[in-house]
């Protein structure tokens, strides 16, 4: 009898170590989530709050901008800002606790070439991704559109081996998902997922308030509103918070009670939402809860 | 105290220099096509309007249009269409600048982006016209897709840095097309051009290459069948093209919309703008503002 059940428990130990043994298997521990965005801080605006939570959770996830964000500025451009964007992106990662890779196509003059398309391949498979983010390709600015299309354009790719065949394919497609945007045009975006990002939202601001170049300089500048820039730590936070962060819409507070239940989503003051992709894995809802771990607490 | 009033005059008038912020200066518009002949078509009546209120308005053909005609081609023929192009302005009070990207080859890549951007900035513009990115000729829809391209990069200093950027993105717009998927064009914005049809047609003729030769030929038409003098060539096209075309209840609504107290019954010729999502957003205000001919 005791035989019997150090076999039982051995195997059950073998199987559980199956379970951890491929990153993609949806009952292992650790979920690996990569996002793409056109320029250093695009990923930390729309998705910061709920990479805070997986990476809280122990969960690893990684940003992705396909372009170096070497236009982004009114009075400094080329690969010196480029040096500054990186080192504005990992301190954001060091804040979130994720990691930051800033890939080296040149802002303002991104295109769905083949290069770039294998660069995400790349991407998606060296993490072993299990969720994959992205821009959709109706975005207002033509890197956010063209990176949307070259996500697309990797999903089920990912999965082929003769696509890439430098990189090991994975081994099941990704959930692919698109982060949020208001635009309306040819179908407005759809909260499928809404993550209550209330307890992280200090967190996600810390992560804006890295990329000094972008939203102390040049996001104002663009607006005209440059002399509004508050100099000091604390006025710079509400300055941040004014501008960059948005009230729950009544689409996504709907999403959030599908996730959360009313009580705890009507007390949701910040929420970020996700749109299923048509072109990766479609998740059942009991899938999204695997997935999204957070949404079970 | 007279140094201080001319003081706050200088302050005034330095604060409105900018000439996208000026309220009494002429608005300057910009219309992107993929030939030239495209927005004659599309925004003639329009343009013409704009200019008869001392508004500035620019044509702009992306594609020299050297493949449109069954027997001639080439540099002959961008140079012909250039000429067409620049009399059709005259008709109608614009200038038209021809591109020499050749027709029918048409790509979005970074320098048709670079040239587009270039127009845009050099025009100051405060309003761009493009085609919708799902119009009938790859030509028009790539047209379509590198207008979009620059809402916004016009104005990031670091993008083509050698034409100074605009301080606000402009007004963007789609001309009208009738292709439903994946959305029908939203008539946005409606614009009675009646007062100025005459024009827009004779505008269009100046097209002759187009409006005598190949278009009649892809339609199938005996080029001995069109004739030959000017005012019998002018009645003839009158039959053919440009024909008013009966509002549908969307056209009605739009118009009705824009021009409240209009006799929709005497409403004959008509064109519409869709609001693009990349550009501005204008309020009915501002549009009111951007087209003065709606206050008429």
């Amino acid at each position: 009898m005791k035989n019997y059940i150090i076999q039982v428990m051995v195997t059950f130990c073998m199987l559980s170590n199956l379970s951890t043994l491929t990153a993609q298997n949806t009952s292992k521990r650790v979920l690996n989530i990569i996002v793409f965005g056109a320029h250093p801080d695009d990923c930390d605006n729309k998705m910061g709050g709920t990479a805070a939570l997986f990476a809280q959770m122990d969960h690893r996830v990684k940003f992705v901008s396909i372009t170096n964000g070497d236009a982004g500025h009114y009075e400094k451009g080329g690969g010196n800002l480029a040096k500054i964007r990186r080192k504005e992106a990992q301190e954001s990662a060091k804040r979130l606790g994720i990691e930051y890779t800033v890939l080296d196509n040149h802002d303002g003059e991104l295109f769905p070439t083949i290069e770039v398309r294998h660069q995400v391949i790349r991407e998606i498979r060296n993490w072993d991704a299990d969720v994959v983010l992205t821009h959709r390709p109706v975005d207002y600015h033509p890197d956010h559109r063209y990176t949307g299309v070259l996500v697309q354009d990797a999903a089920y790719l990912v999965i082929v081996p003769n696509v890439t065949p430098d990189t090991p394919p994975l081994q099941k497609n990704p959930v692919f998902l698109y982060l949020q945007d208001h635009f309306q045009k040819p179908n407005e975006f759809k909260a499928d997922i809404a993550v209550d990002i209330t307890s992280v939202f200090d967190q996600k601001m810390d992560g804006l308030d890295a990329h000094t170049s972008q939203f102390y300089e040049w996001l104002p500048w663009t607006e005209g509103k440059l002399a509004e820039v508050p100099k000091n730590e604390k006025e710079k936070r509400a300055f941040l918070i004014k501008n960059w962060s948005r009230p729950i819409s009544p689409k996504v507070r709907e999403s959030l009670v599908k996730w959360y239940g009313s009580k705890k989503a009507m007390t949701a003051v910040h929420a970020e939402a996700f749109e299923i992709c048509e072109y990766g894995k479609q998740p059942t809802d009991e899938e999204i809860r695997q997935l999204f771990p957070m949404l079970n607490n | 105290m007279k140094k201080i009033t001319f003081l706050v005059l200088i302050a005034m008038i330095s604060l409105g220099s900018s000439a996208q912020e000026q309220i009494n200066k002429p608005l300057r518009i910009i219309a992107i096509g993929a030939h030239p002949d495209d927005c004659d078509s599309k925004f003639g009546g329009t343009a013409a309007l704009y200019a008869k209120l001392g508004h500035k308005v620019k044509f702009l053909a992306l594609t020299n249009g050297d493949a449109g005609h069954q027997n001639m081609g080439g540099g002959v023929l961008g140079k012909r269409r250039r000429e067409e192009a620049k009399k059709a302005g005259e008709v109608l009070g614009v200038e038209y600048d021809v591109l020499d990207n050749h027709d029918a080859e048409l790509i979005p890549t970074l320098n048709v982006r670079h040239q587009v951007i270039r127009k845009i900035r050099e025009w100051d513009a405060d309003i761009v016209l493009g085609l919708r990115p799902n119009d009938y000729h790859p030509d028009h829809r790539n047209a379509g897709i590198v207008v979009q391209d620059a809402a916004y990069l016009v104005i990031v200093p670091n993008v083509t840095p050698d034409t100074p950027p605009l301080k606000k993105n402009p007004i963007f717009l789609y001309m009208q097309d009738g292709f439903q998927k994946p959305y029908p064009f939203s008539k946005d914005i409606a614009v009675v051009i009646d007062d100025v049809i005459d024009q827009k047609q004779r505008a269009f003729a100046e097209h002759e290459s187009q409006v005598f030769e190949w278009m009649p030929w892809t339609m199938g038409m005996d080029e001995n069948d069109i004739p030959k003098g000017k005012e019998e060539r002018l009645a003839w096209m009158k039959n053919v093209y440009l024909k008013e075309t009966k509002l549908d209840q969307s056209g009605v609504d739009a118009v009705k919309k824009w021009y409240p107290k209009i006799d929709i019954s005497k409403v004959k010729n008509v064109e519409f703008f869709e609001i693009c999502e990349y550009g501005k957003q204008p309020t009915d205000e501002e549009i009111k503002y951007f087209f003065p001919m709606l206050k008429q």
